[in-house]
C-alpha cells in the first residue's frame, strides 16, 4: 500500500497549506463556514494530487474555486452566480427540450437484454452524476475516473478520519 | 478432380505470395511454427492434400479438432476460397494427425503440431496472413453459422479468423464463431472490452463487488460506494469543524516539514467510531492552545507505543505514552506523527 500511503501524504500535505489560509479567518467564521472551508482545501488538495490530468481533478479544481469565490465574496456576485448557471442543465427551457424527447420514445420492449441494458443505462447516469465532471464523460472514459476517483476519495477519508481521531484525542485526552 | 488441381495451383499462388509478407511481422504464422517459410509451403502442400478428404467427404475421424471443421465444412463442396482452405489445412496441421497419405512431411507435421497445438489455440488470432481475407467474411459468416456442435470447443481456434482489418498495429480481437467480421462492430466489440476490463479493476477495488455477477449490479454497488465516501467527506468536515476552533493549525508546519514518515504505519481503517468532541470542553481548557508546543505537558498525556517502531519523525523523543488502551494509542500514536 505504498501507493496508497505516499498519495495520503501528499494529500494532507498539500490539505494543511489550504488550511493554513483559513487561519487568519477561523475567528469569524461558523460552524458551517468552517466546514465549508475546511472541504474545500480539501478537495482542492484531492484534486491536485498525483499530477494526473484527469477529467474529474479538472472538474473539481473548477467548482472550488467557484464555491470559493462565492464563499469569500471576493468577485462580484454576479459573476459566480453566472457560471453557476451555465453549469445547471435545470432551465425550463431544457426541460421543455427533455419533455418533447421523451414523447417519441420508441415501443417499449420487454426482452431480457434491454432491460438490462436500461438498467445499466440509468445506473451509468447516476455515476455520471456523482462524479465530478461526469457528464461530459463517455463510457470508457468513465470507469477509468470512477477508479482514480474512488482510490482519491478513500485517501482523502482516511486522512480525514485520522485528523479528527487526532485532534478529539488531544481535546479529549485518555484518563491516565 | 481437375478443379480440385486447379484449385490447388491457386492456392499455392495465393500461400507463396502471402508467405512473402508474412515473415516481416513477428507474429506470423511462419514464426507460430517457427519454421522457415519454404518447410511451411510445404506443410501446407502436404496438408492441404490432407486438408481436402476432411472438406470432401464427411469422414467420421475421431480427430477433436478436424472434426470441427467436418462438421462444418461437410455439406460444402470445396469452396473455391483459398482463404478457407488455407484455414483448413493449417487446423490439420495443428490436429497433427493427418491420414499417413503425404509421406515425407507427417513426421515433420507431428513434430511441430504438438508444440503448435498449444500455441496456435492461443495466438491464432495474430495471424496476418487470414487478416487479409476480410473481405470474404461474409461467406465465412455464412458457413460458420452452420455450425452448431462443438461452437465452443472451437471458439479459440476459430479466433484467428478474426484480425481486424489490414491495419498495422493488428488490434487482437477475439471473435466468437457466428459473430460478425466487419470493421464496426470489431471496433465495437474492441471498445466493449476494454470497458469490461476496467469494469473489472474497479470491481477489485470496491469491496464486496468481487462475486457479484453483472454489469448493473455492480455499477449499483460502486455508486453505493462513491456516495458513502462522499458523505464522509462532508462528516469529517463537519467533525474537524467543530474541532477547529480548538486546535490552531499553526502545529501543522511541523506536520508540513517533517511529514514524511506521517502515513508509514498502517492506518487502521476500522477505527473505532469517533464520537462527537463535547463543545462545551472548549471553553473550559483553553489552555491548551499555548502547551502545546511545551514538553512537559505531553509527559503525562501519551504513552509511547512500541508496537509501531516505523516511527521516524524527530519529534518522538519528545513524547512518551502512558495509555494501555488499544485503540487510544493507536491515536496516540497518529498524533504523535502528526507532530
Amino acid at each position: 500500500m505504498r501507493n496508497l500511503s505516499s498519495l495520503k501524504q501528499e494529500f494532507l500535505r498539500k490539505w494543511i497549506k489550504g488550511l493554513r489560509k483559513y487561519n487568519s479567518q477561523k475567528k469569524n467564521m461558523n460552524l458551517l463556514e468552517r466546514k465549508k472551508a475546511i472541504k474545500l482545501s480539501a478537495d482542492l488538495a484531492m484534486a491536485s494530487t498525483r499530477n494526473k490530468a484527469t477529467l474529474w481533478r479538472k472538474a473539481l479544481v473548477a467548482k472550488t474555486s467557484i464555491d470559493e469565490s462565492n464563499k469569500n465574496d471576493i468577485s462580484t456576485s454576479s459573476q459566480p452566480k453566472k457560471i453557476r448557471k451555465k453549469l445547471t442543465n435545470s432551465s425550463p427551457l431544457c426541460r421543455k427540450r427533455r419533455r418533447i424527447r421523451t414523447v417519441y420514445k420508441a415501443k417499449e420492449r420487454v426482452e431480457a437484454s434491454f432491460i438490462a441494458k436500461k438498467m445499466v443505462q440509468k445506473r451509468t447516469r447516476k455515476l455520471k452524476s456523482l462524479l465530478p465532471g461526469g457528464k461530459s464523460m463517455d463510457e470508457a472514459c468513465l470507469v477509468d475516473e470512477t477508479l482514480d476517483y474512488i482510490e482519491s476519495l478513500r485517501a482523502q477519508v482516511e486522512v480525514m478520519r485520522c485528523l479528527v481521531t487526532a485532534s478529539e484525542l488531544f481535546i479529549n485526552p485518555s484518563p491516565p | 478432380m481437375e478443379q480440385s488441381t486447379l484449385e490447388s495451383i491457386q492456392f499455392n499462388e495465393e500461400i507463396l505470395g502471402i508467405m512473402a509478407p508474412a515473415p516481416e511481422t513477428a507474429n506470423s504464422f511462419t514464426a507460430l511454427l517457427e519454421l522457415p517459410p519454404t518447410q511451411v509451403v510445404e506443410l501446407l502442400h502436404s496438408s492441404e492434400h490432407t486438408g481436402k478428404l476432411p472438406l470432401h467427404v464427411s469422414n467420421p475421424k475421431p480427430y477433436p479438432l478436424t472434426s470441427v471443421i467436418c462438421g462444418g465444412t461437410s455439406n460444402l463442396t470445396f469452396p473455391s476460397n483459398a482463404a478457407l482452405v488455407e484455414r483448413a489445412a493449417r487446423f490439420s496441421v495443428f490436429a497433427g494427425e493427418n491420414p499417413p497419405q503425404t509421406e515425407v512431411k507427417d513426421e515433420q507435421q507431428e513434430t511441430d503440431s504438438n508444440p503448435s497445438l498449444t500455441q496456435g489455440g492461443g495466438d491464432c488470432v495474430s495471424d496476418p496472413t487470414v487478416e487479409n481475407k476480410n473481405s470474404k467474411g461474409a461467406k465465412r459468416k455464412q458457413l460458420e453459422k452452420k455450425v452448431k456442435v462443438s461452437s465452443k470447443k472451437s471458439k479459440s481456434i476459430a479466433d484467428e479468423n478474426s484480425g481486424n482489418g489490414e491495419e498495422l498495429p493488428y488490434v487482437h480481437v477475439r471473435v466468437r464463431r457466428g459473430q460478425a467480421t466487419d470493421s464496426h462492430s470489431l471496433a465495437e466489440r474492441a471498445r466493449r472490452e476494454k470497458i469490461n476490463a476496467r469494469m473489472k479493476l474497479l470491481q477489485e477495488l470496491v469491496p464486496g463487488c468481487n462475486k457479484i455477477s453483472g454489469t448493473a449490479l455492480v455499477l449499483d454497488k460502486i455508486i453505493n460506494h462513491v456516495q458513502s465516501l462522499q458523505h464522509e467527506v462532508e462528516i469529517l468536515s463537519m467533525k474537524l469543524a467543530a474541532v477547529n476552533p480548538i486546535i490552531d493549525f499553526n502545529l501543522d508546519s511541523i506536520l508540513a516539514t517533517e511529514g514524511v514518515s506521517l502515513m508509514d504505519s498502517n492506518f487502521p481503517t476500522t477505527v473505532t467510531p469517533v464520537m462527537w468532541p463535547e463543545i462545551s470542553h472548549n471553553g473550559n481548557r483553553p489552555q491548551f492552545q499555548q502547551p502545546w508546543q511545551s514538553d512537559g505537558f505531553h509527559q503525562p498525556l501519551w504513552g509511547r507505543e512500541e508496537n509501531n517502531p516505523n516511527f521516524m519523525t524527530p519529534e518522538n523523543s519528545l513524547l512518551s505514552y502512558d495509555s494501555p488502551a488499544n485503540s487510544v494509542s493507536l491515536h496516540s500514536n497518529q498524533l504523535k506523527m502528526e507532530l
